[in-house]
């Protein structure tokens, strides 16, 4: 580590040069931060629910299928399920906002037990347990909208041909931002009843909370054979596979951006190693008497290639950082799109980024490396003019 | 004048350090040629779907037509109406549609996701652009056959022709294959009206009326006619609008599009900033000679303005024609608007690759910008007495 300060003087030497390169760097993996962000965004869910044993039941056929309300029952009843809740997305509009947050139709008596990880003020809970118009919503949410306990929410349906009229019992916490918002299933159903409207009777999906792991295959085997030759067939995941699923529905564009990282790694290496090659150049001189004075290739070598990746890992902390700013930025316009802050988001894949910089580093220092430990010093002596 | 030989000789001369800044340019600008060319892709399917005088009538309330649903009788009093254009053989071009959404798996590794199946009969075809069945034969009423586009054929499980398609436990066999013009119906399963209701036991139900107007005074008249009538309890759309409105799903895409672009472009032109200094600073002597000899600064700053922009056009070009392989590829992605798979073939219009080359452009421009004014400002006895 003795060559540190030599590597950091050659850096800091032609600071245009550098300032340029690392901003290079910077910029392009800002942007590959935000990508990978974005598809970090998709997989959070999944990650988190593969801790929580739930298992979710919808109809074979998708989201348009039924899954009727009395099946809730049946899988309460299933050995190894703590308890389950009907869970109907309701896809409303609020005020002249287009879906701007999900709202679910479910059970108060027992949501609390299947999202055991959520918590809520007990009194808050009786509240809305009472109330057949009553709501809770996630604590960041109402915070967002600045609604306070009381408030009256009206939401328009868009798939189902009922509005509905809801009032705010409370507000919980969760581990993670839900951007959701619960109200009654009755609350829902008796509405549609009443318009003799499709979609009366049925739960939408049911949630099922497992007592353990280990008990989730059997939980899944159980419920799907039980409905297989009912009305409504079933297909029964757990909660990390049906994250997956939103997660596919993105197709092609995930494989786009790993392309266009792709080109962004490739383009940046060569971006880096022509500045490498440039100050190289004019460096032939010095390797030559560095060699001269006893300095082996193995030193040349790592003195170069550690230049390179000091300024590709530099510009890489710089453009992760200016990307993490960029995802936190855009969570604060449109949560719709970008549905989690930096703070769920930050994780492994950061550091992996981090070593793709450090990878260009070497990549890029690699040519003008071997060439400068390659020198002969004689040539290279004779090059002063 | 400085004559752009010298430009182009001296991005010869140091060949290997051009070469690597063309190849940077040129992926950076492929890159975001390619991104903005996926939501020009997207658009074009959604914007040729809409005709300008066709109608689309869902359940009041409803934002789109999986969320509908509507009486059959109200259906086909709407059928009825004046002022809908009529066909070759004298019938009105008013097509009742069933469509539904199930949950399919694509194929190889791709996951599963949602898929709409439309039930239309006959009319409904004349209702799409360029409608014509490519390969194998149209449906026949009664029988559980489908038919779909190549495309989705080669997405999805089960889409081939011979296959079976299963629905509610019901098989519908795949026979054909069809095109509409690149609509967005090629992203749609077609089967008959009475067939799909039939197997999803939901027998008389219709989610959507489509129509055409036969002017577009008639086409004002209807939707008021529609709009207006308490009993029918509808709303009407312009077809062109939905689509429109279809199309915000593909807002985000395009607002990434802009991200990549921006990020790039900065990216890209500390790039050619640094071969660009290098270019000055190597050649001061030259600077200095061209001075001597009475050149103008403002000759010199333009003479090394156009080398900046010729290096990262040329990356740039390099860039836009090496999206030539992916025109006509077919991609697929969520429409948002209906939760379920949109397809469509790619296609980089003139406004994509413009937008390719203008980055380019900027590049060139705002990265050369800075060493050509270091250039000029050389002294010029200093300039020549460089080594």
């Amino acid at each position: 580590m003795k060559s540190l300060k030599y590597i950091w003087r050659n850096v800091t030497r032609n600071k245009l040069r550098t300032i340029l390169t690392v901003l290079s760097v910077s910029f392009s993996l800002a942007l590959m931060t935000v990508l990978h962000g974005y598809i970090a965004m998709q997989s959070v869910w999944g990650t988190e629910a593969k801790k929580n044993n739930r298992v979710v039941v919808m109809n074979i056929q998708g989201f348009s299928g039924a899954v009727p309300i009395a099946n809730v029952d049946k899988v309460r009843g299933v050995e190894g399920v703590k308890s389950a809740v009907p869970y109907s997305w309701y896809g409303g509009d609020y005020k002249e906002e287009r879906m701007p947050f999900a709202q679910f139709a479910t059970d108060p008596k027992e949501v609390f037990n299947v999202w055991d990880e959520f918590s809520i003020d007990p009194d808050q809970l009786t509240a809305w347990q009472t109330d057949r118009q009553g709501c809770v919503v996630d604590r960041q949410l109402a915070e967002k909208r600045g609604w306070n306990i009381g408030d009256r929410i009206p939401i328009q349906g868009t798939f189902l041909p009922l509005n509905l009229d809801l009032k705010l019992c409370g507000v919980f916490d969760a581990p993670k931002y839900t951007d959701s918002l619960w109200f009654h299933w009755q609350y829902l159903d008796e509405g549609l009843k009443q318009m003799n409207s499709f979609g009366s009777g049925n739960s939408g999906t049911i949630f099922a909370k497992a007592h353990s792991a280990a008990a989730i295959p059997g939980i899944v085997e159980t419920i799907d054979s039980m409905f297989a030759s009912s009305q409504n067939p079933t297909r029964t995941q757990t909660e990390a596979a049906f994250a997956q699923m939103f997660a596919d529905m993105l197709g092609d564009i995930q494989a786009y951006i790993r392309y266009i990282s792709l080109a962004v790694v490739f383009a940046l290496s060569l971006v880096a190693a022509n500045g490498m090659a440039m100050s190289m150049r004019e460096r032939t001189t010095e390797v030559a008497v560095l060699k001269a004075i006893g300095f082996p290739r193995s030193r040349v070598l790592k003195m170069v290639l550690g230049e390179a990746c000091l300024i590709a890992v530099f510009g890489g902390i710089l453009g992760i950082a200016l990307g993490c700013f960029v995802l936190q930025f855009l969570h604060g316009i449109s949560s719709q799109f970008f549905p989690i802050g930096m703070a769920d988001l930050a994780g492994p894949w950061l550091l992996y980024l981090l070593a793709i910089a450090a990878g260009i580093g070497i990549v890029s220092g690699i040519v003008p490396a071997v060439r400068a430990a390659q020198l002969s010093v004689i040539d290279g002596l004779r090059r002063v003019v | 004048m400085i004559p752009a030989k010298y430009n182009l000789r001296n991005l010869r001369v140091r060949w290997v350090t051009t070469l690597m800044t063309v190849v940077a340019t040129g992926l950076v600008v492929w890159a975001t040629v390619l991104a903005f060319g996926l939501t020009d892709s997207l658009e074009y399917a959604l914007r040729i779907s809409g005709h300008p005088l066709d109608l689309i009538v869902l359940r009041k309330g409803s934002a789109d037509e999986t969320g509908s649903g509507m009486d059959q009788q109200i259906a086909r009093e709407i059928a009825t109406l004046s002022g809908i254009a009529t066909g070759a053989e004298g019938q009105p071009l008013c097509s009742i549609e069933f469509a539904t959404i199930l949950t399919k798996p694509r194929r190889g590794d791709g996951g599963t996701t949602n898929l709409i199946v439309r039930g239309l009969d006959e009319v409904g075809r004349q209702l799409r652009p360029d409608f014509k069945i490519v390969r194998g034969r149209d449906v026949k009423p009664g029988l559980n056959e489908a038919i779909t586009s190549e495309r989705m054929a080669q997405r999805f499980e089960n889409l081939a022709i011979g296959e079976k398609l299963e629905i509610n436990r019901v098989d519908f066999q795949i026979v054909g294959y069809f095109e509409a013009g690149g609509s967005s119906a090629e992203s749609e399963v077609w089967t008959v009206l009475g067939d799909l209701t039939g197997a999803r036991r939901q027998s008389g139900a219709v989610s959507s009326v489509n129509l055409r107007a036969r002017d577009p005074a008639s086409k004002e008249t209807l939707m008021n006619r529609i709009q207006d009538d308490e009993q029918f309890n509808l709303k009407v759309i312009e077809e062109t609008k939905y689509f429109e409105e279809q199309m915000s799903a593909s807002i985000a895409i395009k607002f990434v599009g802009y991200v990549i672009a921006a990020f790039l472009t900065f990216g890209a032109m500390f790039a050619a900033a640094n071969t660009m200094y290098a270019a000055v600073a190597s050649r001061s002597r030259e600077i200095g000679t061209l001075r001597a000899l009475g050149f103008r600064r403002r000759s010199i700053l333009t003479s090394f303005l156009l080398e900046s922009i010729f290096l990262c056009l040329m990356g740039g070009l390099l860039g836009c024609l090496a999206t030539l392989p992916f025109i006509g590829l077919s991609g697929g992605t969520a429409n948002w608007a209906t939760f379920s798979e949109i397809t469509f073939s790619f296609r980089f219009g003139p406004g994509v690759l413009l937008r390719g080359v203008l980055m380019a452009l900027v590049m060139g421009l705002l990265g050369g910008l800075f060493p050509a004014v270091r250039a000029i400002r050389m002294d010029i006895v200093q300039a020549l007495r460089e080594q």
